[in-house]
């Protein structure tokens, strides 16, 4: 619980540094319509910028979050590692070497291509 | 009170903060400018507390250069440097240092003894929607009317895998200073990949013979865009010398760009670079004779990609990739300025080869 | 008591931290493109009391709750990943037993919060810097927490104190896994959208996410990310180099000492190398940098293993 006030303390407190700016340079003149305008070298955009974004990488998050997984495990894996020696070794040395095996996969479907 | 007093005095000293619309023979001038510690060349008008009009700037692109204007932050000001002054703003002749202006100017707006400059444009959304929809938002059912002003993207097909998602389509130019300057792309982007390109008007002829001096600015640009900001103007500052693409290779800047990329006349952007970087020691500049359109370059580039190949291109020989807009795409182009229902995309173009 | 000098220790490094950043960030500048170092010293000041009194602009339709909030979000990231490391022995803000899990919380939302920044302008250039953030910021997040756990593998523990603990009794990390330390910088670079790998807010994209940003809010985002320079050093520090460990000088001056020589060498390397179009980039971190950070974690386990 301490610990949770702690770490809370010390966001809030670091936010609290830099808040005061984003409430300034409103007042000091309006904000027009042409003003607001996105930047596009000049020229007026002809719709909003949001938009269903074709996010290039998609098919590599997936990979990604097969090594997010494996994080989990190896988090507690760390804690052990010294008190189980070799057999925790070759458990995480077959569990990095299979997902390897995905990255190579990947690579090989074009995944981390942009196109 | 003594705060304020030194916030103003310490804004007065900073470097000055400005952005370049480029004109006709401006390019040689803001180069120069680039390397100045006195001066902070920013990437994005909002970052600016000057515009800097250099060289003559066309009729056409008069509402473009008003609407950047617009998007400095106030206190701002304008200066015109040679060519044609187009705002009430200063003007100096281009064959005098704007430099000692720019601080006055600078020194002025940050002290408030100068009122900053207001809008040229009209204070009227882009299309009125207040009030209107279900909710007073502008919009109608799920993607229809123009919620806030503006309609929302639609759905097109990718050129690549066939993913149908929204399709973003914009004019870009003629001041972004990543394309060379006046240029005006019609951009349909799919994410951040270019799908379409279309040119609504040339870059501005900039009238440079070549040399040693010519390509190292090109050499120093290119490093720019390819995130090496201080070592181009260590470049520039060294002055034309042997060897550069030596210590080009050593910073990684052959290597972080894609093979095969850009390729015209069997020369990618990376053989560009390093004929410019030979043309800076003394050697031959890039060639580039084919005549086939930058348009058919583009599509199929990333956006980072797209840039890097258009700055790779020698003034001339990007004249020549750009074919000339016909008259009456310049009018329907000015149709569409004020027309926000533009959703068509000519399926004849663009579909090409891509040269990623 | 203790805890009181945490406080101080953690606000007092994060803000002079900031300062001293923006200071070597100019000098860096100066030093890399043959300008005169003078102006280095009183140029940040400047810079940040030109952009107080410029405007604050907004665009047509933003997300006006998180765009604001984008930059205050990533400050707070920066002073909560430092919150777990130890300026002294016993003096630390929170000795939570998982400080490395918390600090790659941190890190995946620092992510989110640069994803954030870029979204939430509702603008083109602003969104594309930020989408292809994400896009090279997953991987690298993933290379970094292995070389982090590497770290903490001799220590038997994710406590960042006994991370510090068990090099004070063995090596300091930085001579048991030296690669790892190269790599862990990639991640300071990653996190504060520096040189090549700075995807956010490249110049390409006319500043990418803070392309729309102006005044007083551009003054904020640069603060935070200076001020997570100071975090992400103070932590490689920590983790790799010991910490407040050293001979003569008082503990928290040797962390001092060698955060900012951290901060030096990310500066440093901002300035080195050229930065890749993003999916030449996203090839090289998962095909080249990440096998590299499992194979700094094979070689650590086998050396523990060896000599225990």
């Amino acid at each position: 619980m301490t610990d949770l006030l702690a770490i809370l303390i010390a966001a809030l407190g670091a936010g609290a540094l830099v808040a005061p700016l984003l409430l300034m340079g409103r007042s000091a003149s309006a904000l027009t319509e042409p003003q607001k305008t996105p930047f596009l070298g000049g020229s007026a955009p002809r719709t909003h910028a949001w938009q269903r974004y074709h996010a290039r990488y998609y098919s590599m998050t997936l990979l990604f979050i097969a090594f997010e997984m494996e994080m989990m495990f190896m988090y507690p894996w760390a804690v052990v590692f010294v008190e189980e020696g070799m057999k925790a070794m070759v458990e995480m040395g077959m569990f990095l070497a299979i997902l390897s095996i995905g990255i190579l996969y990947g690579w090989r479907e074009g995944i981390f291509k942009w196109q | 009170m003594a705060v304020t007093a030194l916030v103003h005095r310490l804004a007065a000293s900073a470097p000055v903060p400005v952005f370049a619309a480029v004109g006709e023979d401006g390019l040689r001038a803001v180069d120069r400018l680039a390397v100045d510690p006195r001066v902070d060349l920013v990437a994005s008008p909002l970052h600016a507390a000057l515009l800097l009009v250099v060289g003559t700037i066309r009729d056409d692109d008069r509402p473009e250069l008003e609407r950047l204007h617009d998007q400095l932050p106030h206190p701002r000001a304008t200066v015109s440097w040679g060519g044609n002054a187009v705002f009430e703003g200063e003007a100096v002749d281009g064959t005098v240092d704007p430099l000692p202006l720019l601080s006055d100017m600078h020194r002025a707006l940050m002290t408030r003894a100068r009122p900053s400059e207001p809008d040229l444009l009209p204070n009227a959304p882009p299309n009125d929607w207040r009030g209107k929809g279900d909710f007073g938002q502008g919009g109608e059912g799920m993607m229809g009317g123009v919620p806030y002003g503006r309609p929302m993207p639609m759905t097109d097909d990718d050129m690549r895998d066939g993913l149908a998602l929204d399709a973003y389509s914009a004019p870009f130019g003629p001041f972004l200073p990543q394309f060379p300057a006046g240029l005006t792309l019609d951009l349909t982007l799919q994410g951040d990949v270019i799908q379409q390109a279309k040119v609504l008007r040339p870059p501005y002829p900039q009238h440079e013979s070549g040399g040693a001096a010519v390509a190292l600015r090109h050499v120093a640009r290119m490093l720019r865009l390819l995130g090496l900001p201080a070592r181009a103007e260590r470049v520039l500052h060294d002055g034309p010398r042997e060897r550069l693409a030596q210590t080009l290779s050593r910073w990684g800047a052959f290597a972080a760009i894609p093979p095969g990329l850009g390729m015209i006349d069997g020369t990618d952007v990376r053989g560009r670079l390093r004929a410019w970087c030979a043309e800076a020691g003394g050697g031959a500049g890039p060639v580039v004779e084919d005549d086939g359109p930058l348009t058919d370059l583009l599509p199929g580039l990333e956006w980072h990609e797209a840039v890097l190949v258009l700055n790779s291109l020698p003034d001339a020989a990007l004249r020549r990739l750009v074919p000339v807009p016909k008259p009456d795409d310049d009018q329907g182009e000015h149709k569409h300025e004020h027309h926000h229902d533009h959703h068509h995309h000519d399926h004849d173009h663009g579909h090409g080869e891509a040269h990623g | 008591m203790m805890a009181v000098a945490a406080f101080v220790s953690l606000f007092a490094l994060l803000i002079l931290g900031t300062a001293l950043a923006a200071v070597m960030d100019r000098a860096a500048v100066a030093l890399a493109s043959g300008r005169p170092m003078g102006a280095a010293l009183k140029e940040p000041a400047r810079r940040a009391a030109a952009l107080l009194l410029r405007q604050k602009v907004e665009t047509e339709r933003p997300d006006s709750i998180t765009w604001p909030l984008a930059p205050v979000a990533y400050l707070m990231l920066a002073a909560v990943g430092l919150s777990v490391v130890p300026f002294a022995p016993g003096v630390v803000v929170t000795d939570i037993s998982t400080g490395i899990v918390l600090w790659g919380a941190c890190e995946a939302l620092t992510v989110i919060v640069v994803f954030l920044h870029g979204w939430s302008a509702n603008a083109p250039m602003a969104l594309i810097g930020g989408y292809r953030y994400v896009g090279i910021g997953l991987p690298v997040l993933l290379l970094s927490m292995f070389v982090l756990i590497a770290a903490a593998l001799p220590a038997e523990s994710l406590s960042v104190v006994e991370i510090v603990r068990a090099q004070e009794a063995g090596l300091w990390n930085v001579v048991r896994q030296p690669p790892g330390l190269a790599l862990f910088l990639i991640l300071g670079l990653m996190l504060t959208l520096r040189g090549p790998f700075d995807y956010a807010d490249a110049e390409d994209l006319a500043g990418g996410t803070k392309a729309e940003a102006s005044g007083p809010h551009r003054l904020a985002w640069r603060v935070a990310r200076l001020a997570m320079l100071v975090s992400f050093s103070a932590m490689a520090a920590t983790a790799f180099l010991g910490g407040y460990l050293g001979p003569v000088l008082p503990g928290p001056l040797w962390l001092v000492l060698k955060t900012v020589a951290v901060m030096a060498a990310v500066i440093a390397a901002g300035h080195m190398l050229a930065r890749l179009p993003p999916s030449r980039m996203l090839t090289t971190v998962w095909v080249v940098l990440l096998p590299l950070s499992f194979l700094v974690l094979v070689l650590v386990g086998v050396e523990l293993l060896l000599w225990p």
